[in-house]
């Protein structure tokens, strides 16, 4: 053959490799098959702890009874990605062996990035694909599935002999509502997403740095961070100092804004108790149109993201950003909790993946010195009745339901909705989702009785440490979700009405244009206040009004 | 004659695929889009006909102003550069030198390389704790490295920085070829009449490289023009909106919240953008040949 024939077709050869590798999307999203790798007990596990204690709750889960029909059936999970070992998306890997074993039927898991993951899901939907059966959902995505009819209602099923039995009772009020809408349930138990605040015990409680916090600050060390204010003077006092004796300065907090890295949902955390009141009579969870509202009027669908409170919160946030390492504004949510878990800042508050993470040697310097409270509140909270600031003689606290919470759904399209809702259900056992909780990898967060330590809960001490919990870092952390859920007086309300992801964008991008000096906070959260303003328009207030007033439970 | 008028028939029968694959792919989403621009059509609602609304709001809307200054920007600095490099570049390569097989090569292996991987590799880059550039700007005694992903104009730097990585390679590529065309008897003509370099390169190389830089500097704009990967992937749009190119703009807007009659005005907009840009270009362009 000519030589130069030859060149030429290695040429192509070479360039196609080179253009169509080159042009492949950088994540997989095609679903992902079985593999032959090693397993325990049929488990891939990574010890043989691990395997046991799987196969303890796999032995002790309900199992219903499952159709000889599901045999050699197939379905498919969308997930966000985040690995065989990852959040969320790790026990879908490690239990589908043992549902192959309990009905002869299997499932493929399609992991999409989180940056594309509801668009892929609503671009299956819009254009009828109808690739996905089950989807691992964010609860606040509920007000466009439903106002589309993508979802169906899955209380037919609850006492259907064929189906796993789970105990809808345990999970805490707050979180099971993100599971239904109305009167019907359509998710069921899985990730129970809060934020606390973490904070390193060992250094809080050394009396060498409350006695020079004393000497500097003229005052106690106000160690129990009832108030952000608290923790904003600790959090200063520490940063730049080298309270861990690596020679360098370290940091106060850990935070982050960077655009699409999730911050916003730190800020709503935050921001909670200077704007959610309680209502002044019975009972003061009470949703009034002054009271217990934290994102629209209740009455108008007026936002009220730029309320004083609001602006204060923000405020508050920037100066706790002067607190931490000057490159934070451009971390993702990783990198925040990997200052923290190496042990080069104080102070965290995010979801309680940081309490698992704090327990990975891999990952983690700090386990043993653990320390987690609910989220701080405020003496000084906005009323939105009276317009100005309140100056109360206890803070505030206001506890939250921050996150994804992430939990399967069912779509309405499923090809075999039947062996998709037992996979929902057995999942949601109560074996099955405690042993997912107690094992800090699988990202799944503590939120029913069953996660609790007595009195408030049946947990013990030992499932914590068999996940490799360190005995008071499971104490700290488990009693500060505990106190979130249960012992907060009132709760800041969830958004999850039509077009929310699209205001969480707009706010994400208004919240990082304060903090990093762009506008000031007052005009950063004006400006989100006119873009919501126009989705709400553009979307239909009035449509929008009813839903809101229904998610809330407003009533004139 | 009847043979003839087979062969006539037939030829239609082959461009018949090609046809169909123009209309379906490129003539239909073209038209189909155009009249969404006219529709309000958001995921889960009834379409309805607004005329004008949509290119008005865009006017109105200080989100695509911003984009479109940003863009802008990024397509002045990274066509220049990319551009200014390349000629350099193929300066110093068109002449005989030892391993210039391999540099040539090399220099073409960013073109190849998908862009969203580069805004990945952008971001460990230009981590501002622990990325290669921070740590030599620290080591060169900087104390306080910019904040790439933080501070506006650094951001926006940064981006076009990984982008004229990887399109320089493109410049140098076609200019090179362009000078390898030229006729050698005009240099040696021209090497009799001054010694000066600078003088051939401006009276002779530059004015005869000139289709080729046309070509080049059309390509690189209307590429330029579209970014929207390594901004992607490297700040997501951040800090604030400060790298929020146009196409990410449309993007956000049609495929992450789903507007998609908004999002086509806006895709509208940039096609007359690129078509007035084009033709100022070409007419530049025809006037340089007449």
């Amino acid at each position: 053959m000519d030589k130069r024939v030859v060149t030429l077709v290695g040429l192509i050869a070479l360039l196609s490799t080179m253009w169509f590798g080159g042009a492949a999307p950088t994540h997989q999203a095609g679903p992902v098959r079985a593999t032959a790798a090693p397993t325990i007990l049929g488990f891939p596990a990574a010890t043989e702890l691990e395997a046991k204690t799987a196969q303890a709750a796999f032995n002790a889960a309900d199992k219903g009874k499952p159709d000889p029909a599901w045999k050699g059936k197939k379905f498919t999970i969308a997930v966000y990605s985040a690995g065989q070992r990852g959040a969320i998306s790790g026990p879908l890997y490690f239990w589908r062996n043992k549902f192959t074993e309990l009905t002869g039927a299997t499932y493929d898991i399609v992991e999409i990035p989180f940056a594309e993951l509801r668009e892929k899901i609503y671009s299956d939907f819009t254009t009828s694909a109808y690739k996905y059966d089950v989807i691992i959902n964010c609860s606040n995505w509920y007000g466009d599935a439903i106002a589309n009819d993508w979802i169906q209602p899955i209380d037919k099923y609850f006492n259907e002999p064929r189906m796993p039995k789970w105990d809808r009772a345990s999970i805490a009020p707050a979180v099971a509502n993100l599971m239904k809408w109305g009167e019907h349930w359509y998710g069921t138990n899985n990730d129970h997403d809060a934020q606390v605040l973490y904070y390193r015990r060992d250094i809080l409680s050394d009396p060498k740095w409350q006695a020079q916090f004393k000497q500097e600050m003229g005052r106690d060390m106000p160690v129990a961070m009832d108030t952000w204010e608290d923790v904003l003077e600790i959090a200063k006092f520490f940063n730049r100092k080298d309270w861990n004796g690596d020679g360098k300065p370290d940091n106060g907090i850990s935070l982050h804004l960077k655009v699409g890295g999730q911050g916003f949902f730190h800020f709503m955390a935050l921001s909670a108790p200077y704007v959610v009141t309680p209502y002044l009579g019975q009972p003061p969870t009470k949703v009034t149109k002054y009271h217990n509202v934290y994102w629209f009027d209740p009455e108008t669908m007026e936002p009220l993201i730029n309320s004083p409170g609001h602006v204060r919160a923000l405020e508050t946030l920037i100066a706790l950003s002067k607190a931490g390492s000057p490159a934070m504004w451009g971390w993702s949510l990783g990198e925040a909790w990997a200052d923290f878990l190496s042990g080069k800042s104080v102070l965290v508050f995010s979801w309680g993946d940081v309490g698992s993470l704090a327990e990975d040697p891999t990952q983690s310097k700090i386990a043993g010195k653990l320390g987690a409270r609910g989220i701080p509140g405020t003496k000084q909270p906005y009323d939105l009745e009276k317009k100005q600031f309140l100056n109360l003689s206890k803070p505030n606290m206001v506890g939250n339901q921050v996150g994804c919470s992430w939990h399967p759904v069912l779509s309405k399209f499923a090809k075999n909705p039947d062996l998709a809702y037992y996979f929902m259900a057995w999942q949601a056992t109560p074996p099955i989702n405690h042993w997912n909780v107690y094992m800090g990898w699988t990202g799944v967060d503590p939120g029913t009785t069953y996660d609790w330590f007595p009195p408030a809960g049946k947990a013990t001490i030992d499932e914590y440490v068999a996940g490799g919990y360190k005995a008071d870092d499971a104490k700290s952390f488990i009693g500060a979700f505990t106190d979130n859920f249960y012992r907060y007086p009132i709760f800041q309300n969830y958004i999850r009405i039509p077009g929310t992801p699209e205001m969480m964008e707009v706010w994400d991008v208004h919240l990082s244009e304060a903090v990093t000096g762009q506008v000031s906070p007052k005009e950063a959260l004006d400006r989100t206040y006119q873009d919501w303003q126009k989705i709400i328009d553009n979307i239909g207030r009035a449509k929008l009004l009813k839903l809101y007033q229904q998610s809330i439970g407003y009533t004139k | 004659m009847k043979a003839m008028a087979h062969k006539e028939r037939i030829k239609f029968f082959f461009v018949i695929p090609g046809i169909l694959w123009v209309l379906i792919f490129t003539i239909f989403p073209l038209l189909y889009s155009l009249r969404l621009s006219f529709f309000q059509a958001r995921l889960g609602q009834d379409q309805t006909f607004i005329g004008m609304g949509n290119f008005q709001g865009a006017f109105s809307d200080y989100r695509f102003w911003n984009s479109l200054s940003i863009t802008v920007f990024f397509v002045v600095v990274s066509v220049s550069l990319t551009v200014l490099l390349g000629l350099g570049l193929a300066l110093l390569f068109n002449r005989p030198r030892r391993g210039l097989r391999f540099f040539r090569s090399s220099f073409v292996l960013p073109i190849f390389t998908a862009p969203i991987a580069l805004g990945y590799l952008g971001l460990t880059i230009f981590h501002e704790d622990v990325g290669a550039v921070n740590v030599a700007l620290r080591m060169l005694g900087v104390v306080n490295p910019p904040g790439w992903f933080h501070q506006v104009w650094a951001a926006r730097l940064a981006i076009t920085l990984v982008d004229v990585w990887q399109w320089t390679s493109f410049c140098f590529l076609v200019l090179l070829a362009g000078l390898q065309n030229l006729p050698e008897e005009l240099y040696e003509a021209a090497q009799l009449d001054t010694s000066s370099g600078w003088g051939i390169f401006r009276h002779i190389t530059l004015p005869l490289l000139a289709p080729v830089l046309f070509t080049v500097t059309i390509l690189r704009l209307v590429e330029t023009l579209k970014v929207l990967d390594i901004p992607f992937s490297m700040t997501s749009g951040g800090p604030g909106a400060a790298t929020q190119t146009y196409s990410f703009y449309v993007y956000l807007v049609g495929l992450r919240n789903f507007n998609a009659g908004y999002a086509s005005a806006l895709a509208y907009i940039l096609l007359l953008i690129m078509l007035f840009i084009s033709s100022f270009f070409f007419n530049r362009l025809r006037a340089i040949y007449d």
